[in-house]
């Protein structure tokens, strides 16, 4: 007991050796980034929404009466089986499962399961339980797309 | 579907058997079908919206017994004609309806809006998904710079983000102009202009 002890401290000092040593010539390692919980649950997105868009600011207010109109054709979104929301990228007829992610800006993204911010990802503004508005990070699709409105049909109280 | 809305009173028909189109040389050979899926939000370049040749907006010698003011749109030719005094009319290259979304009748021009909004039609929405169900007027909108609504019909004279596209058969049934031919058009036209559309070519 006592000399399996013994060795145990041993191997410990040589670890810490090495790694001190190693640590004195190479790079420090940056931090681990310090990922904030994205500020709003998938369950907010969840949902039959009337779904319509803007490019002007000036047309906000009849964009957002405009997409409540559209509930007779709504924008369908389902929980995934992997805790996000499945709904379509730019372009993309199919669905793919998408995350609500933390920006290290503080901003919350919509997209794909990895880093925020990145191309396919839109940025979700102004959430509250019966809508939310999405611009899209790359500023083709939103260019051509605009400023997304969604206007939960048959609203919660 | 087929739309071949009847709206032909005899009267017109004779008035129209009695213009005369002068389609140039190139019309037979651009009668092509495009399969172009719309492209919201897209906003071409000064450089694409410039047509150039029979398409170009242009005054050419047309003779019929509509009254100056009146608008003839000569489908098979993808022209759009507004009639000028002394037999002089204002040609504008024009989209058409793809096969089978095309027609023919006698309307008059019952709104007209600047910067329409565009709300994508139900079978736009199966195949794109995506896309919004409604989309606010402005630059990239798929109707352009404005639109002249054809009496109570789902159809209008519009501009188009697809500069591309004139020439062709592509549309669900509505006329396409480039912005500014649309834009020019709007200006002259009010509400009430009688407009013909035709399918056949009478020479």
């Amino acid at each position: 007991m006592g000399i399996a002890l013994r060795g145990g401290a041993l191997a410990l000092a040589r670890v810490g050796f090495v790694t001190a040593f190693v640590a004195g010539c190479a790079t420090q390692p940056p931090p681990a980034p310090v990922v904030a919980a994205p500020s709003v649950s998938p369950d907010a997105l969840v949902g039959k929404w009337g779904f319509a868009a803007y490019h002007r600011d000036s047309d906000r207010a009849r964009t957002i009466k405009e997409a409540l109109a559209q509930c007779n054709r709504p924008y369908v979104i389902a929980k995934g089986p992997n805790g996000g929301v499945m709904m379509n990228l730019a372009d993309q007829a199919e669905l793919s499962e998408l995350v609500l992610k933390a920006g290290p800006d503080g901003k919350t993204y919509l997209g794909p399961a990895g880093d925020a911010a990145t191309a396919d990802d839109r940025q979700v503004l102004d959430v509250d339980p019966n809508s939310f508005t999405t611009v899209w990070v790359d500023p083709d699709n939103a260019s051509r797309y605009g400023t997304s409105v969604y206007e939960r049909c048959g609203k919660r109280a | 579907m087929t739309v071949r809305a009847s709206f032909f009173g005899s009267a017109a028909a004779a008035v129209l058997a009695a213009a005369v189109f002068l389609p140039g040389p190139f019309a037979a050979a651009q009668k092509i079908d495009m399969n172009v899926v719309d492209q919201p939000g897209y906003q071409p370049t000064p450089e694409e919206e410039q047509l150039s040749g029979a398409y170009e907006k242009q005054e050419v010698f047309f003779r019929t017994n509509e009254a100056p003011g009146t608008i003839i749109i000569d489908t098979s030719q993808r022209f759009l004609y507004l009639v000028q005094p002394n037999n002089r009319a204002l040609r504008y290259g024009i989209g058409v309806g793809r096969d089978g979304f095309q027609w023919s009748g006698l309307q008059k021009i019952s709104r007209k809006q600047e910067w329409p909004d565009w709300r994508p039609p139900p079978e736009m929405i199966e195949r794109q998904p995506y896309l919004p169900r409604f989309m606010a007027g402005g630059p990239g909108n798929p109707l352009g710079a404005r639109a002249m609504y054809l009496g109570q019909t789902v159809y209008r004279i519009h501009g188009t983000n697809q500069p591309q596209t004139i020439g062709h058969a592509i549309s669900s049934g509505c006329f396409r102009l480039v912005n500014e031919d649309v834009t020019d058009l709007y200006d002259r036209v009010p509400v009430g202009t009688k407009i013909i559309i035709k399918q056949a070519v009478a020479l």
